[in-house]
């Protein structure tokens, strides 16, 4: 026998559950929860759900209730439904730091105007990862619960140190048969010195690479000088020859927005394309190393930047209408955040921020950071996120230090003025690092940053894109 | 809330009730209509626009000016002023929220944790 639907509505009111709401448009706002949930709500809407008076008939009233945002006589479990969503995207805490950044060498071979790590020149060895910090940060990553370790080589130019990375890999994957972790290798390379060896190393041991391709040939040699002013070039035949002996995903790109890369966003994401990526990650420029020294007229705000993005997901979005998948990363792990039930492991999206736990790099000279633009800062003379040394501190000297510790509690959104109540929370995270660059104070007053300035102009963006237009929202759905 | 006896008409030929001069418009908020929190917080979020220095209440009226930096024309201050007074309605909701929902806030991150163990024990 079925009741009438008047049976089940609620007749005692409802029960407001925690949320959170920011401006959406001029007409309307976002709703969120801890669980990451959203609903879109005009003014109206808002201020009666708030006011108690939405009606139950209602199906604004009906979706707040199913994604937990109120509870009536009749929603006997959400509570503790609720506080399994949260606990869920809470879990992956326990298994911290799954990325393990080995800084092999500074040397390197191009001269980028952007670069973010103050590179040293190819023939200045002193700084390259001796063998024996290389083996003490291998017994540093194994003491990490996470049950999935990223190795990634950094640099410089790390293959200008390829028997550097060559010995931690065959060592890690010999420690291992003790550790049984998942391990993975990444080596973030120009791919400059891309030798059959190094390509014969990577197929055995299942490394793959990640390049930079900032755009078309006179854009991207222009951006990346090289001896002979022939980067683009090197790096399609070698992406080429990675391919061929790695298999199609063997090999990745990355591109970095500089001033001359404004107002060629579709130029850019069209040469992926041409190349046959299937992905793109549009990035801004970081304010770390020679990045920063660039004169006034070759940088950009952040609004410009914004803008950049907007123009360039619209572009992405076009190019898989027409039936080519390309999936743009930084809106995927956003949509990762706002969907997964999980969240996202990005280590730069985090809450508590990632720093040491999402990540640790350990430096070519023995210094341990807590992320890699940590190191970067310390290049500029800033060592705020240095936590020890290789050499001199313990695991859990590191892990348990106040420097480390006193980031991690400090920076938390969920306790920072304007994030806690922002409802874009449980899709940011803190960024203690570029706050310490840009403001010289880890935790930054919002209103002046950057990072929120784009995280809630791309969130924004998004989620509109996701309301108002269906086509879009079939193909972001896709990336989640 | 601004009453219409607080304020007065500005010197120039637009609609709105505040003065702007000398790169400061002053105004006076009712806290039995505001929370000073909802006050103080729309005030940190606006820190970008124009710094806010409060006075000391007087019956129940806060006293506040608004100091914008010299290149900011009278019309975007108005405007800013305008979109001042939209956020303090959405913080005003924001406390009203968090009265309401502080303990049961606690209560789920209780539930959430209570039977989980962040720190392995092996």
């Amino acid at each position: 026998m079925f009741h009438d639907r008047a049976r089940y509505q609620s007749t005692q009111g409802y029960q407001l559950a925690p949320v959170r709401f920011s401006r959406l448009d001029a007409a309307r706002y976002v709703v969120t929860n801890d669980a990451g949930e959203y609903v879109v709500l005009s003014r109206q809407e808002l201020v009666d759900f708030i006011g108690h008076s939405l009606p139950p008939d209602r199906p604004t009233y009906q979706a707040l209730k199913s994604r937990h945002f109120l509870f009536d006589a009749h929603s006997r479990v959400a509570l503790e439904l609720l506080a399994l969503k949260y606990r869920t995207r809470a879990e992956q805490l326990a298994n911290f730091t799954g990325l393990h950044i080995f800084v092999v060498t500074l040397r390197c071979d191009h001269s980028c105007a952007y670069c973010q790590v103050s590179r040293q020149a190819e023939g200045r060895l002193e700084f390259d990862m001796s063998q024996e910090h290389a083996d003490r940060a291998l017994d540093f990553m194994f003491r990490s619960p996470s049950p999935a370790l990223k190795i990634e080589f950094q640099g410089g130019e790390p293959l200008l140190h390829f028997e550097r990375i060559r010995y931690i890999i065959e060592r890690a994957k010999a420690m291992n048969a003790v550790h049984g972790r998942a391990l993975q290798f990444v080596i973030a390379s120009n791919l400059s010195r891309l030798t059959d060896e190094v390509l014969d190393f990577c197929r055995v041991h299942g490394v793959l690479l990640s390049t930079s391709l900032d755009g078309p040939e006179d854009l991207h040699n222009a951006q990346r000088p090289v001896r002979g002013g022939d980067s683009h070039r090197r790096t399609l035949d070698a992406i080429q020859r990675a391919r061929q002996a790695l298999g199609p995903d063997g090999v990745s790109a990355l591109m970095t927005t500089t001033h001359a890369s404004m107002e060629r966003v579709e130029d850019i994401i069209d040469e992926y394309v041409r190349q046959g990526f299937r992905s793109i990650f549009l990035r801004n420029l970081s304010p770390y190393g020679f990045a920063v020294r660039q004169r006034a007229s070759r940088q950009y705000g952040v609004e410009a930047w914004v803008e950049f993005y907007k123009r360039g997901l619209a572009h992405i979005l076009r190019i898989n209408a027409q039936g080519y998948p390309l999936q743009e990363e930084f809106a995927a792990i956003l949509l990762q955040k706002i969907f997964s039930p999980r969240g996202s492991t990005y280590v730069d999206l985090q809450s508590p921020a990632g720093i040491g736990i999402g990540a640790l790099v350990y430096n070519y000279d023995g210094a341990v950071y807590a992320s890699d633009e940590g190191r970067m800062l310390a290049e500029m003379g800033d060592f705020s996120f240095r936590l020890g040394h290789l050499s001199r501190d313990s695991y859990e000297s590191i892990m348990t230090s106040e420097t480390l510790l006193a980031h991690l509690s400090d920076t938390m959104p969920e306790g920072a003025p304007m994030c806690s109540d922002c409802a874009f929370l449980p899709y940011c995270g803190a960024d203690p690092v570029f706050h310490q660059a840009t403001k010289k104070d880890a935790v930054g007053h919002k209103a002046f940053s950057a990072f929120c300035k784009k995280q809630m102009g791309v969130l924004r963006h998004l989620i509109g894109l996701l309301e108002d237009d269906a086509q879009a929202r079939d193909i972001l759905m896709g990336w989640r | 809330m601004v009453r219409s006896d607080q304020v007065t008409k500005t010197d120039t030929e637009t609609q709105s009730p505040f003065i702007f001069r000398d790169g400061v418009i002053q105004t006076l908020l009712d806290l039995r209509v505001y929370r000073l929190a909802a006050i103080q917080k729309s005030a940190y979020r606006f820190a970008e626009q124009f710094t806010a220095v409060f006075d000391s209440p007087k019956e129940e009226r806060l006293p506040i000016r608004c100091i914008f930096a010299p290149t900011v024309t009278e019309q975007d201050a108005l405007e800013t002023l305008r979109l001042f007074f939209q956020e303090l309605l959405d913080q005003e909701l924001r406390e009203q929220v968090g009265d309401e929902t502080r303990a049961l806030r606690a209560l789920i991150v209780a539930q959430a944790f209570s039977r989980t163990d962040l720190i392995r024990q092996d």
